[in-house]
């Protein structure tokens, strides 16, 4: 059966594409779906792809995660340096979650030094444009795809 | 033209028995190597990877040679690590390459930011390369060296 990977995304990247372009690319979150998508059928990977603005939504969503996925992509955005129960919710799964950012938020204001998510996922990657959900979906595919896949404590 | 990228590995990365579990066991530099070179050598890209003991040498390395490639890839491993006192000389080292305007990507094996990674009672901070990949194992360099490559193809548009 299909693995299923969650791609979540967090409060303003609806704005992409016309957002600071300058720091976040000028691809829009729908580009960005087409691609995850383009993707994962390529790998055989059903994708679920959403943003929300609202924490609890987000929240909402991971939780159903826990049932149905066995991987999650999480681009938290902001709520990565605020939320608590963003953290415990990550926590709650069991499968494979990578943390991710198009920007790298260790360069840019100390207010975003800090991630509530990092602890709790198996990877972070940052910094590679939106090039890296591409990237990260490869990696989630080769992981979920192998008969033993690793799992951190 | 052939673009270049250089690979560097730091102090202890000789020995990764610690870092792969799973289908990552009996992971080595030279396994490591032989991936980063297959891939690159798909890619069209010349490649240069290196391993030093030596933190100094790291820094030269960063500060020196990084001027005639394209992109680097960096594992610091303890260099990284806030509490050491060669983090600020990595760190302005990292940024001479930054201030070029060429791709950095920062690699670690494990997440560093991990719960149950051993902080010593200080935070592990990356030195704020432009790409930051960490938890991936010999993933992480695939993924610095994609990245690299999808800028050149950026670039050259």
């Amino acid at each position: 059966m299909a693995k299923t990977i969650y791609v979540v995304n967090g409060p303003n990247l609806n704005l992409l594409g016309t957002r600071e372009p300058e720091i976040y690319g000028a691809s829009t979150l729908k580009d960005i779906e087409d691609r995850c998508r383009a993707t994962g059928t390529r790998h055989g990977l059903n994708v679920v792809f959403f943003q929300s603005n609202h924490e609890g939504v987000i929240i909402d969503r991971l939780q159903e995660a826990i049932d149905k996925a066995q991987g999650i992509v999480i681009n938290a955005a902001a709520y990565t340096h605020t939320s608590i129960a963003i953290h415990d919710a990550l926590r709650a799964f069991k499968g494979f979650k990578i943390e991710l950012h198009i920007s790298n938020p260790h360069l840019r204001e100390p207010f975003r030094h800090v991630s509530f998510v990092s602890p709790v996922v198996d990877a972070v990657v940052a910094g590679l444009g939106t090039y890296g959900y591409e990237l990260v979906l490869d990696v989630m595919a080769a992981e979920l795809n192998k008969d033993e896949f690793r799992r951190s404590a | 033209m052939t673009r270049k990228i250089l690979i560097l590995n730091g102090p202890g990365l000789t020995d990764l028995g610690d870092y792969g579990d799973g289908n990552d066991r009996g992971l080595t530099l030279e396994k490591v190597r032989t991936e980063c070179t297959e891939l690159c050598h798909s890619l069209g890209i010349e490649l240069d990877f290196r391993q030093t003991e030596d933190q100094d040498e790291m820094v030269r390395w960063i500060k020196k040679d990084s001027e005639g490639y394209d992109g680097v890839i960096i594992n610091p491993v303890g260099c990284s690590r806030a509490a050491t006192v060669s983090f600020p000389v990595y760190r302005s080292a990292i940024r001479t390459i930054a201030l070029l305007r060429k791709p950095v990507v920062e690699v670690h094996m494990n997440n560093i930011f991990s719960r149950s990674a051993e902080t010593t009672g200080s935070v592990n901070e990356p030195a704020g390369a432009m790409g930051l990949v960490c938890g991936l194992g010999v993933h992480g360099y695939l993924l610095g060296i994609r990245s690299i490559a999808h800028r050149f193809e950026l670039d050259a548009v």
